[in-house]
């Protein structure tokens, strides 16, 4: 027999799996089973226990095993970001993305994570080439000078309320123009 | 300028004691992570990668000198071990960036108040101290500066998900806003676990300042946002603000109460902290510590009058091993740090009582 991994040499070891009740055997010849043996990615894992575990509760997630995932990859392709290689799984098992294509890579699995450890999924704040939050600035500034028109008025102070209220009308045509984008 | 500046025994700037509220709140600490677009990221990229980041960044931050600030860049890798220790003990550099080995540098400004790190987990990390609570302030230092860096570097930034980073826990705004704070009448009445779970709830995070494990060595706190995505700069900031003005309150309110039950015995722990410094001959870092917060609470309720906030500052920043050896000039076995530690302090802490002595009334503005 052939060893189904390298196709190659000749197949001396068998391994027999059971996953889910299920159970598999595979033949492998020494060199790639020395590559699989779950002894070998035990020494591998021992450094990376406490990260992983870590990185594991914080996400919500479980972190597969490391034989588990080799064996699949084997078998099925698995979505590998084109800039850095990074796939999900190693991205589990760090905590750390390799660059910023793997945002892009894995958008339609990062939300998950995200979920629980931030506040939201969605970026407000600050863009490169936009000025800085226009919008809640002026926001901020209508809300105090309507304070301010308030004291105005139980003070008596007509002309400064009247000013007071041409301010904040210039304020919230400014955002009216400005806010399309806003949320 | 030369790394000699940034080397000497003194304070930082950003440990002024003239901050807002600059009893309880030692220092306010903003940090932006950014990437630029098309490098792959520290932990992949090649040796080649990061020298171009490291020069395209410099450029950029160099372009930008203006009278008041001038910057100078170091690479890590030329600095030897006990310089990078000493720069991470005044925080102008983080731990991970000082045992980088690939192109890793930073970018001091003369006045010590803003430092760029390059390479670091992110390719570049913008951190602004300023001394006291000054949230406002220090996050507008930042954000100016990245706002004149913007223009001058590809940032990596996606609609959705705001400015990416490395790590998912900084992706979004890339902001972290941490104060530092002396908290120990909170910690002397077992009120701050209260407190930091109460923190934890509003996602904000308490580490000690002599880095991580160090949780309440000295009595200090540092407290700091978890949450950057979902929120904008100025919530973030908002609710750190509120959150550490209820800190400084329960703070001055467990003070009082302290003072008020035990006067006497805190009187005579005070003394004998300040005691212990004066006269030493060995100090554990951890003695150090605890008996500089002490004083420091001495100083503060106003029974310690002869000793001036900003020695402490100083002192609280001597005390580490780093700073040392500095002053001993070569490297040191633990057990002869503490003798250097205790000269050190001794040192410190007499010179001042005679200056004080000798100008009288001008040194009693504490």
């Amino acid at each position: 027999m052939i060893c189904e991994h390298c196709k190659d040499r000749q197949a001396t070891v068998t391994v027999t799996q059971v996953v889910n009740g299920q159970k598999s055997e595979r033949h492998y010849c020494e060199v790639c089973a020395n590559k699989f043996h779950p002894f070998n990615i035990d020494f591998h894992k021992d450094e990376q226990i406490p990260i992983h575990q870590l990185v594991s509760n914080l996400f919500g997630l479980p972190v597969w095993n490391n034989a588990q995932e080799k064996l699949q990859a084997t078998t099925q392709k698995i979505t590998q970001c084109p800039q850095c290689g990074y796939t999900f799984r190693q991205f589990l098992n760090e905590g750390k993305l390799g660059c910023s294509q793997c945002y892009e890579t894995f958008s339609n699995k990062l939300p998950q994570v995200l979920t629980k450890i931030q506040a939201g999924t969605k970026h407000i704040g600050k863009s490169p080439g936009r000025p800085t939050n226009d919008h809640t600035r002026i926001k901020k500034q209508i809300e105090t000078t309507r304070e301010q028109l308030l004291l105005a008025i139980s003070e008596e102070r007509f002309e400064d309320a009247a000013k007071l209220r041409d301010e904040i009308k210039d304020m919230e045509r400014k955002l009216e123009r400005g806010g399309v984008d806003a949320p | 300028m030369n790394l000699e500046h940034f080397l000497k025994s003194e304070a930082p700037g950003w440990m002024d004691d003239k901050g807002l509220d600059a009893d309880i709140v030692l220092s306010t600490r903003i940090r932006l992570a950014r990437n630029l677009e098309g490098y792959r990221y520290p932990l992949s990229f090649t040796e080649q990668e990061a020298k171009q980041i490291d020069g395209v960044v410099s450029q950029a931050v160099l372009n930008i000198n203006n009278d008041k600030r001038i910057f100078s860049h170091f690479t890590i890798k030329e600095m030897p071990l006990l310089q990078r220790q000493v720069l991470v003990e005044k925080h102008l550099i983080s731990p991970l960036l000082a045992k980088k080995e690939k192109s890793a540098s930073v970018l001091l400004s003369s006045d010590e108040t803003i430092s760029v790190m390059i390479n670091e987990e992110d390719h570049l990390r913008i951190q602004c101290l300023l001394p006291g609570l000054q949230l406002l302030e220090t996050y507008e230092l930042a954000n100016k500066l990245d706002s004149h860096l913007e223009k001058q570097l590809p940032y990596a930034f996606n609609e959705s998900f705001g400015y990416l980073t490395c790590c998912p826990t900084n992706v979004g705004t890339g902001l972290r806003a941490s104060v530092m704070m002396h908290l120990p009448a909170l910690t002397m009445s077992k009120q701050i676990k209260a407190v930091t779970q109460m923190l934890a709830r509003f996602g904000m995070v308490v580490r000690g300042i002599y880095g991580e494990g160090s949780e309440n060595l000295g009595n200090v706190y540092q407290i700091s946002n978890q949450v950057t995505l979902g929120k904008s700069e100025e919530e973030i900031i908002d609710d750190l603000q509120n959150i550490v003005v209820q800190i400084i309150q329960s703070e001055r309110g467990a003070r009082e109460a302290l003072l008020k039950k035990s006067k006497v015995v805190l009187e005579d722990r005070f003394n004998r902290s300040l005691g212990t410094l004066r006269y030493a001959r060995v100090m554990t870092s951890e003695e150090a510590a605890a008996c500089l917060s002490n004083v420091r609470l001495g100083v503060d309720v106003g029974i310690i009058n002869d000793v001036p906030l900003s020695v402490l500052n100083e002192c609280m920043i001597l005390i580490q091993p780093g700073f040392v050896q500095q002053y001993a000039g070569t490297t040191l076995q633990p057990a002869e740090r503490d003798i250097f530690r205790a000269k050190l302090l001794r040192e410190k802490l007499n010179v001042n009582r005679q200056s004080s002595m000798e100008k009288g009334e001008e040194k009693y503005d504490v």
